[in-house]
């Protein structure tokens, strides 16, 4: 007999654990090409940023433990805390939101995990000012959120929702590339980031990647960063 | 080229910080992981008062930590602000359980990570309130768009008006109205000879020519408005007073607080000409300064140059002026 999953169900058993750890491997993994876009685009920082937030991350692992979904959300979400420039409170506050999604134990649902994104877009909007457009992480997440909600809607199971979620990010992330930036780190650069995706945009798409491969196991692909 | 007494870079901030807690034993205390310092002896049972930001404007914030006025000061590098989680650790630091005064100069790195760190801190039920303090005339643009008036010295005000009522037990909302109204009331006027230099660079953020004064500086060694050509103390006295009076609409028979403030390379000697010339000047339009502050109190690291910071007083303001205050900075 086989079983299906909707999106009323729980992600699988594990799935913040997975998550959060699929978060250190492909947003550190891919920090240096981070970096070199944020060099080109932005004041440069970028790169050292994602390094420190999961170090700081990784020693709140350490220290305390975690077991549940919410706790191993409040490690990443403190390690950004920790960091400077904007990128460093914007992330922190995306994943506090990310880490609400589920009571204090037990791994959220789909439908809980998609309302979390949403509530955490809402908040990068209300601390960044950004705009969709404005060439920042925004961009990125904005499509994912709307596709997530649609897929909870039609009933899609989890692996597949959170995949045409993170297939809409970075196609937006990408998209980066040919707008000029408003708001964030890229605006003080003007033109010159012309041609240069958002890293903060990359970042998001991977961190989307990442909660697919929580659920499905399969590789998240960072090579069309850089 | 310039030079600075600096062992790493790296390290001056909590070298410094380890520095003023050695120098006030039983005054400060220091918490090393997160950079802030609080009192050696905890307050209880009042409004707690946190304030800070980035580093290099000394003696503000840390100076001003003690009985009458800040509970918890918090530092950042040099110029940068404070960590959100830097801030959630100091103002929950702050909390003796009637809430915390947030008190922060309007930059937006600062007005970030405070904020997330008020939003934080009520998960773990602490209330908080916070005072913007953005009392920079050269950065008045009069539109709503853009990030406002810059917050400078008018920091020291609010922070000794807002703990001296919270050292006599006033509620949160009433130390918060306090501080919103001296900020509201309270404007500066900057200008400078020379610029900084950030500890370990050895060229200063600008140069000026010998003739030149740059008029409207910030902090952070920002260029000004403009740049004016120099002049004696009384002219440059005169180059400060004229916008402030004149956007403070003072007239015959007010009275207001005034702080002449050094920026960080000016010597006492030169306040004291630029106060003098002020109290003649004030004296002449029939304003009266009821209380003073003459002294390099918010600085930008070794900037010669100079601020002038007035307030129209009231009654109520000036008992809370004259609360006494015991801080490395400032006691009477």
């Amino acid at each position: 007999m086989t079983t299906t999953t909707t999106s009323t169900d729980t992600l699988p058993d594990d799935f913040g654990h997975a998550f959060i750890r699929g978060v250190h491997e492909h947003l550190g993994g891919a920090a240096d090409p981070l970096g070199d876009l944020d060099r080109r685009a932005g004041d440069g920082d970028f790169g050292t940023n994602v390094r420190t937030a999961l170090k700081h991350a990784a020693e709140n692992i350490e220290t305390d433990k975690p077991s549940t979904y919410r706790q191993w959300g409040t490690t990443m979400y403190m390690g950004w805390l920790a960091v400077g420039g904007t990128s460093g409170p914007l992330f922190g506050m995306f994943f506090r939101d990310l880490a609400k999604a589920a009571d204090d134990d037990g791994e959220p649902t789909l439908a809980q995990f998609a309302e979390a994104l949403a509530a955490g877009q809402a908040t990068i909007q209300k601390y960044g000012e950004a705009k969709v457009g404005d060439k920042t992480m925004v961009d990125a997440l904005d499509p994912a959120v709307t596709a997530l909600h649609t897929a909870v809607e039609a009933g899609t199971p989890p692996g597949e929702a959170l995949a045409t979620a993170e297939k809409a990010a970075v196609e937006a992330a990408q998209a980066t590339a040919e707008t000029t930036a408003r708001r964030g780190r890229a605006s003080y650069v003007g033109d010159v980031a012309k041609g240069v995706i958002d890293p903060g945009a990359a970042a998001m798409a991977l961190v989307i990647g990442a909660a697919r491969a929580a659920v499905d196991g399969a590789e998240v692909d960072a090579a069309w960063i850089g | 080229m310039r030079r600075s007494i600096v062992n790493d870079p790296e390290d001056l901030i909590p070298e410094a910080l380890e520095g003023l807690m050695l120098s006030h034993p039983l005054m400060l205390d220091l918490h090393e992981e997160h950079r802030f310092i609080t009192r050696r002896k905890p307050a209880t049972d009042k409004v707690g008062l946190v304030s800070g930001g980035g580093s290099g404007h000394e003696p503000l914030h840390a100076g001003f930590v003690g009985t009458g006025m800040l509970d918890v000061a918090v530092a950042g590098a040099v110029f940068a602000s404070p960590t959100a989680l830097q801030v959630l650790e100091a103002t929950k630091a702050a909390d003796a359980g009637r809430g915390v005064v947030q008190i922060v100069k309007n930059y937006t790195g600062d007005v970030l990570n405070f904020r997330i760190a008020g939003e934080i801190s009520g998960d773990d039920a602490v209330r908080t309130e916070m005072v913007l303090v953005d009392d920079d005339l050269a950065t008045d643009t009069g539109g709503e768009d853009g990030p406002g008036r810059r917050g400078t010295a008018a920091t020291v005000i609010v922070e000794k008006l807002c703990g001296a009522a919270a050292e006599a037990g006033a509620s949160l909302e009433d130390v918060a109205a306090i501080g919103r109204r001296a900020a509201s009331r309270a404007r500066t006027m900057s200008l400078a000879l020379s610029a900084g230099t950030h500890p370990g660079d050895t060229e200063p953020q600008f140069t000026l020519e010998d003739d030149e004064v740059e008029l409207g500086v910030g902090i952070h060694g920002e260029r000004g408005r403009e740049r004016v050509p120099f002049r004696d103390a009384d002219g440059l006295t005169e180059l400060l007073l004229e916008p402030l009076r004149a956007e403070l609409d003072l007239h015959r028979g007010d009275e207001v607080l005034a702080i002449v403030n050094g920026l960080g390379g000016t010597y006492p000697l030169e306040l004291n000409l630029v106060a003098r010339s002020l109290h003649h000047h004030l004296a002449d339009a029939g304003v009266a300064i009821q209380r003073s502050l003459v002294g390099s109190y918010v600085t930008s690291l070794d900037m010669h140059g100079i601020s002038i910071t007035l307030m129209p007083l009231d009654d109520e303001q000036a008992r809370l002026w004259d609360a006494p205050v015991r801080t490395p900075a400032l006691t009477w």
